[in-house]
């Protein structure tokens, strides 16, 4: 019997083997892991379609969200880290028609990798690539056995690969660099180094130096032998990996000391990085948004250029509030910014759309209730890696795509 | 010497990091407005000398203080085999994000993941509600 | 999970041999193993004199009478789904090399772990490495768990 697989969405490494099946009238999930499974299941919460909390039509819930954005001057659109390709593309439209700013979370998370990759600044490479050839395995500031619990064992660390057949006692090293000792790096055993928090850029720099075979020293007490033996075993890598968190994006200025190790290690073997994107589809708003403006994210299109820096972030527009209204979609900033900025959307009209109840949409003007793409509908999404992943439809839904929530709003204006 | 060391409860310094947590994001995902949810996100997880120094026992609630906000939330032992006195962990959510400075240098990045504060055992009744 | 010494000293200590063991130290060495189970000692069951000792061990043994066959238990409220057991356990890898084998989805119903709505669940624990007249001290589930999931008692 040919076996049916969907596609979990429950995080960006959109694990491709989930089995669904009915047992005594209850729905099994198989093979996705409990974050995915949690996802997957229905919320306890679904959103209620409303305006001003009162219940409404999808249709006037629609008209008066168009109504929000149509009045605004510069409005923002910010979210579709959960959401298809094809409903980031039509949030664009909608931010180019609306004279909108237009982020999403890679604005304070992974962006800045994401954006050194696709500018040719950082190599990167492919899951598939690390499960067949990776030999040298590196947890940066990350705890992917909380966020992306699947990764060590489909992709990074367990699996035999084409070229990785004889186990991972054998044939791979996992390394954990980390300022506490996570899950992940109690799975790399000796081979975790714990670093003070910021010192990052500092730890990479001394690895450069080792590299280029010059004594590394640190500030904090890590003997310069223990770093040279680390800086040894990176270069004896056939094809290594760092898995990039963001403990290691939010410790750095800027990418330089990563840009330079890797930059190193490459003049003696093959290394690649990757940032552990968090969303199932972050990284496909970041290609979409590249693709039309040649930014990933912070865009304005209020004016005849398109604007782009930092001063139309999510964080920096609602701090100063530079915004006078917000569609967020599929996200939730009450719970994610920090407190003190997200409560500038109290002050502005909100739209929210979303599958679920969240803190934002409590105090949200209209609320629309959207599909989960992936569980109640179908679309496309691109993996943590880069790679395009088609999603299927697990369960009947009488509930609107976000796509098509877009689309209607975009119709009303 | 202050009069700290004869308070039962002494206010004291911490750096809070924050990190994911599987069972938290599960929570997450079922329902925002749990107590499943609440009661694996409004917590810090301390050093057990700082348990100690702060006269925290197991559960209690502690008020949190920065210029940026203030909290209270359920104070843990930690589970980490080191100790680490003087830093504390909690689950990212809105408790510690209500902790997350606004100034970022215009850099539009927060300092999510190193957040410097005081902590004090806590008189009110119950942890800080978001509802 | 207790040592024989400490069941033994739970135990009446008679030596009255009703449970076919020839002494109570050898009682508690075949409770630890399974081979036996608490209530085969009848003393203990009807004598009220030892009814705190008898809780007290029922308490200490029970998790490893739940436990299957080859003494494994999951404990699932610390389970994460993550898998990394699934990939590698041997006998996984050695039935089905393309699926469970290459960290994807079992391909067939010989595996002995499969995560089930996000934890992982045992079958065919007989075909374990732990069991049997072969058996070996294998722990490939146990020191790829983060989480501590998994316990051989």
């Amino acid at each position: 019997m040919e076996r049916e697989y969907h596609v979990c969405t429950g995080c960006a490494l959109l694990c491709d083997d989930i089995e669904l099946r009915e047992e005594e009238n209850k729905t099994i999930i198989d093979s996705a892991c409990r974050k995915g499974v949690a996802w997957i299941k229905n919320c306890q919460h679904p959103l209620e379609c409303t305006v001003d909390a009162k219940d409404a039509t999808s249709q006037d819930a629609i008209e008066k969200a168009a109504e929000i954005l149509k009045s605004a001057k510069n409005p923002l659109i910010f979210g579709m880290g959960n959401s298809s390709l094809k409903a980031q593309e039509k949030a664009i439209e909608l931010a180019k028609k609306s004279n909108a700013c237009i982020d999403d979370t890679s604005s304070f998370c992974q962006g800045p990798f994401v954006e050194a990759i696709l500018n040719d600044k950082i190599k990167s490479c492919t899951l598939d690539e690390v499960r067949d050839k990776a030999d040298v395995i590196v947890y940066w500031g990350c705890d992917p056995s909380n966020s992306h619990p699947r990764h060590l064992s489909k992709y990074s660390y367990f699996p035999r690969g084409r070229m990785r057949q004889r186990g991972w006692e054998e044939d791979r090293t996992a390394i954990a660099i980390d300022v506490r000792k996570s899950d992940t790096a109690i799975i790399c055993e000796d081979n975790f180094y714990r670093i003070p928090p910021k010192a990052d850029a500092e730890f990479a720099r001394a690895l450069t130096e080792a590299l280029s075979g010059k004594v590394p020293k640190v500030t904090f007490g890590m003997k310069p032998k223990e770093i040279l033996e680390l800086a040894n075993v990176l270069k004896k890598a056939e094809f290594g990996v760092i898995f990039a968190g963001l403990g290691l994006v939010y410790s750095m200025h800027d990418l330089s000391p990563m840009e330079d190790l890797l930059e190193a290690l490459n003049k003696k073997t093959d290394f690649h990085l990757m940032p552990m994107v968090g969303q199932y589809n972050m990284r496909g708003f970041n290609h979409t948004l590249f693709d039309q403006t040649g930014y990933i994210n912070r865009v304005s299109f209020d004016g005849e250029d398109i604007g782009h820096g930092p001063q139309y972030s999510v964080v920096e527009v609602l701090k100063e509030k530079r915004v006078d209204a917000a569609l967020i979609i599929g996200s939730d900033p009450l719970s994610s910014l920090p407190g003190s900025i997200a409560a500038n959307l109290k002050e502005i009209p909100t739209i929210v759309i979303d599958p679920c109840k969240t803190f934002t949409s409590q105090i949200a003007n209209v609320t629309i209730p959207s599909a989960v793409t992936g569980v109640e509908c179908k679309g496309e999404a691109i993996r943590m890696d880069g790679v395009k992943v088609e999603l299927t439809q697990m369960r009947k839904s009488d509930k609107m795509a976000d796509a098509d929530i877009i689309e209607k709003i975009m119709e009303a204006i | 010497m202050g009069f700290d060391q004869f308070l039962s409860s002494p206010e004291m310094e911490i750096l809070i990091i924050t990190h994911r947590d599987i069972f938290q994001s599960a929570a997450n995902s079922d329902s925002r407005f749990s107590d499943d949810y609440a009661n694996l996100t409004a917590i810090i997880r301390l050093d057990k000398q700082d348990m100690k120094k702060a006269g925290l026992k197991e559960g209690n609630l502690v008020t949190i203080e920065n210029s940026a906000g203030k909290v209270v939330v359920k104070a843990l032992q930690s589970t980490y085999e080191e100790p680490h006195p003087g830093t504390a962990y909690m689950v990212n959510g809105p408790w510690v994000n209500a902790l997350v400075s606004a100034e970022t240098s215009g850099t539009g990045v927060p300092a999510f993941k190193y957040i410097e504060a005081k902590m004090k055992k806590s008189k009110e009744s119950s942890i800080t509600s978001f509802e | 999970m207790a040592n024989a010494m400490e069941i033994y000293q739970l135990l009446p200590k008679t030596n009255c041999k009703k449970c076919g063991k020839s002494s109570c130290m050898a009682f508690a060495a075949a409770l630890l193993s399974r081979e036996n189970k608490l209530d085969e000692c009848t003393p203990m069951l009807e004598e009220e004199k030892y009814s705190e000792n008898y809780t007290k061990l029922k308490g200490l043994i029970s998790p490893a009478e739940e436990a299957s066959e080859t003494g494994m238990i999951v404990h699932e409220e610390l389970c994460i789904g993550c898998g990394n057991c699934v990939v590698a356990c041997p006998v996984n890898v050695a039935e089905d090399p393309k699926g469970a084998g290459s960290g994807n989805a079992p391909t067939n119903e010989r595996v002995i772990l499969k995560v089930e709505d996000g934890v992982v669940r045992l079958s065919n624990v007989e075909d374990c490495r732990r069991f049997g007249e072969n058996k070996i001290l294998c722990s490939g589930c146990i020191v790829t768990c983060p989480t501590k999931a998994i316990e051989f008692v």
